[in-house]
């Protein structure tokens, strides 16, 4: 069978730093695939390559729409909720367009906040607009860079939780950067170690869902943890 | 106290005070009138019909003032976003902006000779350079995940134009406008003053051929009142178009 996304021999050059070298992906749908890597290990530049927003060589074969959610800027400051979320709808009928907007909504838990612009919003509160606004447009993958790495611990854990509750509502196929092991290892199916460009691990995450958070007390996980936490180092 | 109080104390005072220097015979009484002079001076310029001159003036400046930001803003997103146009235009652009431009005036009257055409030009020439230049940094300086998002967002150009790069310059196009409203208001007063037979500048002139200071002072305190005000009424008029400005420092 052929993988969902398929990606061969991807390398990304900033004038003469090379960033990513010849890396090789490759994913079924509706995986939860999270990348963990240190500064400079090119995570970002990987998902920039892959939503087409840098030049790259090599072969990227994507399912079709995708959607990207960045840590900053997410949404645009000047739309309020409702406005951002209904940005991407360009092709759908005005009156269709409304239930979409008021089902991510719902869904995101922002019915009471739609006429609020962002910056009267939290941190989490604009990350889930952002994720509605991506949902929204129906998306067949999913990028996400960091789109935790701004927010404080708890408000991380009950995004990680919420993301888990849509993704398990939607199926998508996401690829989630990281540099944060126990995220990684609570959201998704596979943890890709990225190093200097490359992929030097593919670790099979080995918890059932749905999960709660409690797993991340447990020795499997704090076990799993240091084992990536090894080939970080 | 309130700001708004403390600032009208601090205007009663400085014109109590100034009734009391004229009046008390330090300074020459007619080449520096009272405030009840000016008033009373003011008064007459009202009933020998001003309004007509400030309607005149004001909608000299509004014109102009549309004219310079639409081409300013346009021209401004243009070079901002585009290399190709910012290579084109951007050379003779930045050799005109040096240009003060009331030393324009000269030519435009031997261009276009002295009515409203050639006033409205040379307050829309001034008004260009300071809208272009801040549209031009405010359009380059869009965080580019912006555009990023828009592009993967929608694949009209127009929406892109209207709803991320126009909103996303804004901050710094409001303070261009704000420069050249400033810019607007000197313009039509030198372009009245150097050949005009109606308007503020012009009303200006006339007073300083009569030697009548409390005339001239009133027009320039009316010019004054009017800046302050056109700036202030285009304030309230962005934060209520464009509320979420108001969480942005312009």
């Amino acid at each position: 069978m052929n993988p969902y996304i398929s990606v061969e021999n991807l390398s990304v050059k900033y004038g003469n730093d090379q960033v990513l070298h010849d890396v090789n992906f490759q994913t079924d749908k509706g995986e939860f695939i999270a990348i963990v890597g240190k500064s400079g290990s090119g995570k970002t530049s990987f998902l920039n390559a892959l939503a087409n927003l840098i030049p790259f060589s090599g072969t990227v074969k994507l399912p079709g729409a995708i959607g990207v959610i960045f840590q900053q800027y997410a949404v645009y400051p000047w739309l309020t909720v409702a406005e951002n979320i209904e940005f991407g709808l360009n092709k759908v009928p005005a009156s269709e367009r409304k239930n979409i907007v008021e089902k991510h909504l719902q869904l995101s838990h922002m019915a009471d906040k739609k006429d609020k612009y962002p910056a009267e919003l939290s941190g989490g509160q604009v990350q889930r607009v952002a994720l509605a606004r991506c949902m929204a447009n129906n998306p067949e993958l999913l990028l996400m860079d960091e789109p935790y790495g701004a927010l404080d611990s708890y408000t991380r854990d009950k995004m990680q939780e919420w993301l888990l509750e849509v993704w398990s509502a939607m199926r998508k196929t996401i690829i989630f950067v990281t540099h944060n092991i126990e995220e990684a290892i609570f959201l998704a199916d596979r943890v890709l170690v990225l190093e200097e460009g490359k992929f030097v691990q593919d670790i099979k995450v080995p918890f059932a869902r749905p999960r709660k958070a409690e797993i991340k007390f447990t020795p499997e996980f704090n076990e799993l943890r240091k084992q990536i936490s090894t080939f970080l180092n | 106290m309130s700001k708004k109080a403390t600032g009208v104390i601090v205007v009663v005072a400085i014109i109590l005070l100034w009734e009391a220097v004229s009046l008390s015979g330090v300074v020459n009484n007619s080449l520096f009138p009272a405030p009840s002079q000016v008033a009373a001076a003011g008064w007459q310029l009202l009933l020998s019909g001003v309004v007509k001159d400030i309607a005149v003036s004001m909608s000299r400046l509004l014109v102009g003032l549309i004219v310079g930001t639409v081409i300013g803003i346009a021209i401004g997103l243009l070079t901002g976003r585009s290399k190709t146009a910012a290579g084109i235009l951007s050379p003779i652009i930045q050799l005109l902006r040096p240009l003060p431009p009331v030393a324009i005036i000269p030519l435009i009257i031997v261009w276009f000779g002295i009515g409203n055409g050639a006033k409205v030009f040379s307050i829309a020439f001034a008004v260009f350079f300071p809208v272009w230049i801040n549209t031009h940094i405010g359009s380059k300086m869009i965080p580019k995940i912006y555009i990023w998002t828009g592009r993967l967002l929608t694949k009209s150009w127009f929406k892109k134009a209207t709803k991320v790069i126009f909103p996303a310059s804004l901050p710094f196009i409001v303070v261009g406008v704000r420069s050249g409203i400033a810019l607007a208001f000197i313009m039509v007063f030198v372009s009245e003053l150097a050949g005009a037979s109606i308007g503020l500048g012009y009303r200006i002139s006339i007073a300083h051929l009569a030697y009548r200071i409390d005339e001239m002072i009133f027009a320039l305190a009316l010019l004054a009142i009017l800046g302050a005000l056109t700036d202030y009424l285009f304030s309230v008029a962005v934060r209520r178009i464009f509320p979420w400005l108001k969480f942005k420092t312009i």
